[in-house]
């Protein structure tokens, strides 16, 4: 796949590309990603869980034959684990060695906050990337503390990362970054002022129909068709987690494990904890009865 | 295309309450610029994620982009949902709401040094729905002080970490390098304990408000203790008034609202409150978040959906606070329904009917917070 570059040279050629790639690319989201290759800007895609956020990114490096380096975010998460960290055990051996060497303290200093002593987290390695430019994803950073949304401005303003005993880091080649969100809680306006921002909603019937072809070739086209409507009614039908594209796939999955090319109620039932994935939803949709949403 | 056009319709956005400023005029010149697009269907597609800052942008967008470049296709039909509950309520607005009531409280300045400190201390402990109409300046003037000293020192405590965390080796390193390698001093991680986000829903239904002002009163000074502390205001359904609650003096208008809260409200229906809360606001809830009601649980609604969606908060939030006013009484016992069906999901149940009780919340706050 990655061996050769797709064709990007125009928002045609994005969708194209993407297709080839089973990924359905409807032409607002191109023409931002198509801006975001051109202006070399961040992304910041915000949605629903199981739109396809991440795999935007996923894609994306596949087309364009580049690395992709991925920070998973977490509450918690510190420049230690993302950016940079010193691998204190070789510097303490270092230290131990040269105790007797005449090399006075500062040389000393210089010596072991160099780059052998340096361990690369996600973001430096994005940065310091010597072929081509990759696609940096910084998944879910609504799950990141504010504090660390601060350290992501400079990188994503300036490209670059400042360690403060070895100076200022500037990227060879531009990554491409895009940064996911659940909006778990509201990002910080300085960081999204940095960003090209692009809010993916559910999928219409036809685009996840769509969808569903090219994820999951040789489906029945009817099997698929009722599974695509019964998960539109449910997200209709105001749950407490509504449930995703993934989960249509899942469920579709399940159906064809169970040996069913039909959804009725029954198989509505069996297969319920694949788009179903909160007890108070399951609970209700149970008493209800599903008749109406098939 | 022309771009005098283009910052004209961002300033457009602007005025239509988008953040849209000059990096937002600049980022879309150069999408345009980078995009040439050919159509004004392209030119959408291309500006929409050069301006959109949110959700909430990204959806009205299409209508004022229709608006402005008067395309043919009519913009939709407004839709109105939701008439006054989402978005921030201008005091402008909450003036013309209630009615902005004159009372003669001009001569409060005047009297207000005067003040004994047996008074001070009866005032205190006195019931906001006992207080004599001629001591109510007196008793403000009292809240707004020991309250402002209350928050900052919650606040102070979250400054200074107390306790020896992991070995800090960075830290360690650097140090030793002074003394030629030698490892003498280990240095530790500390973190100070952040203050946790708090939200706040104050009840200013009828049969609050006689402490609807003191309580809002609160709600603003906590502002001060917490990282974050959003307040909503709710009786038959939940307003926003976080925009008001910024300012650093509470806005005349919002005590003329919680001091004529009855004008619009009828009855209190908590757990539908609660539910609209969680539709369009439950990602101000955090694992860490204190969740305040201030409420005397009079609730018209279901008790079914009130606990529906206490459950639901509680899933998400650190504790669940309720203050109730009524529980300064002697004789009360939480009997009404939705007061009853509320209590397993509450962490604390406290009253806050006088200034002490209010004072008295420093100490749990910080026994949750830490």
């Amino acid at each position: 796949m990655a061996d050769e570059i797709a064709d990007i040279s125009s928002v045609d050629a994005l969708v194209a590309a993407f297709e080839k790639s089973s990924y359905v690319l409807d032409r607002a989201l191109a023409t931002t990603v198509f801006l975001q290759l051109k202006l070399g800007k961040p992304l910041l895609i915000e949605g629903h869980a199981g739109v396809g956020k991440t795999d935007v990114a996923k894609v994306l490096s596949s087309i364009l034959g580049t690395e992709l380096i991925r920070l998973q975010c977490y509450e918690g998460l510190d420049v230690n684990s993302a950016v940079y960290e010193w691998n204190y055990q070789k510097q303490l051996l270092a230290i131990n060695m040269h105790r007797e060497s005449a090399a006075d303290a500062d040389q000393q200093q210089k010596r072991i906050f160099g780059p052998d002593f340096l361990e690369e987290r996600p973001l430096l390695r994005a940065v310091r990337a010597q072929q081509r430019a990759p696609v940096l994803l910084i998944d879910e950073v609504d799950r990141a503390d504010e504090e660390f949304e601060a350290f992501l401005l400079e990188l994503l303003s300036d490209f670059q990362i400042t360690i403060p005993e070895m100076g200022t880091i500037k990227a060879a080649h531009r990554p491409f970054v895009i940064l996911t969100s659940n909006r778990t809680r509201e990002l910080s306006d300085a960081l999204k002022r940095r960003c090209l921002y692009h809010w993916i909603d559910y999928p219409s019937l036809e685009k996840e129909s769509k969808i569903v072809r090219i994820k999951l070739p040789g489906i029945e086209e009817e099997l698929a068709q009722q599974v695509v409507r019964f998960v539109h009614s449910l997200r209709a039908s105001r749950l407490t987690k509504s449930p995703g594209v993934a989960e249509t796939l899942d469920c579709i999955q399940s159906l064809q494990a169970l040996g069913k090319n039909h959804l009725d109620e029954e198989a509505a039932e069996q297969v319920l904890g694949t788009v179903v994935k909160s007890a108070d939803d399951f609970a209700r949709l149970k008493s209800e009865g599903m008749s109406q949403l098939l | 295309m022309n771009s005098e056009r283009i910052i004209g319709f961002c300033r457009y956005l602007r005025a239509n309450g988008f953040t849209a400023g000059l990096s937002e005029s600049i980022a879309s010149l150069e999408a345009v610029r980078a995009a040439s697009p050919s159509d004004l269907d392209e030119l959408r597609a291309v500006l929409q994620p050069a301006i959109c800052k949110s959700k909430e942008e990204w959806e009205k967008f299409d209508d004022l982009f229709h608006q402005y470049w008067n395309t043919h296709e009519k913009p939709r039909a407004k839709k109105t949902r939701r008439p006054p509950v989402v978005g921030g309520i201008s005091a402008a607005g909450l003036m013309s709401l209630t009615g902005l009531r004159n009372a003669s409280s001009e001569s409060s300045e005047e009297s207000k040094t005067t003040t004994g400190a047996s008074l001070q201390a009866r005032l205190k402990q006195v019931d906001f729905s006992q207080v004599p109409v001629d001591q109510q300046h007196l008793l403000d003037a009292l809240a707004e002080r020991l309250l402002a000293q209350a928050s900052r020192r919650i606040s102070r405590r979250f400054k200074v970490g107390q306790k020896r965390g992991r070995i800090d080796l960075r830290r360690t390193m650097r140090a030793s390098i002074g003394c030629g390698g030698y490892h003498g001093k280990l240095k530790y991680k500390t973190r100070a304990p952040k203050p946790p986000p708090v939200v706040i829903l104050l009840d200013v239904s009828g049969s609050m408000s006689l402490y609807s002002f003191f309580l809002l009163r609160f709600a603003h000074s906590l502002r001060k203790a917490f990282k974050r502390a959003d307040t909503f205001i709710f009786s038959t359904e939940l307003a926003d008034i976080r925009g008001a609650l910024r300012l650093r003096v509470l806005p005349e208008a919002l005590r003329a609202l919680s001091e004529k809260a009855t004008g619009w409200a009828s009855g209190t229906k908590i757990g539908l409150s609660l539910s609209e809360f969680n539709r369009h606001h439950s990602r101000l809830l955090a694992r860490n978040t204190i969740f305040l009601i201030l409420s005397d649980g009079w609730d018209t609604g279901e008790p079914e959906e009130l606990t529906r969606e206490l459950r639901a908060i509680k899933e998400k939030v650190r504790a669940i606070i309720w203050l109730n006013p009524l529980l300064g009484m002697p004789d009360y016992s939480p009997e009404t329904r939705g007061m009853k069906a509320s209590l397993p999901y509450i962490d604390v149940f406290a009253p806050a009917h006088s200034l002490e009780s209010l004072l008295d919340l420093e100490r749990v706050f910080l026994r949750i917070a830490r």
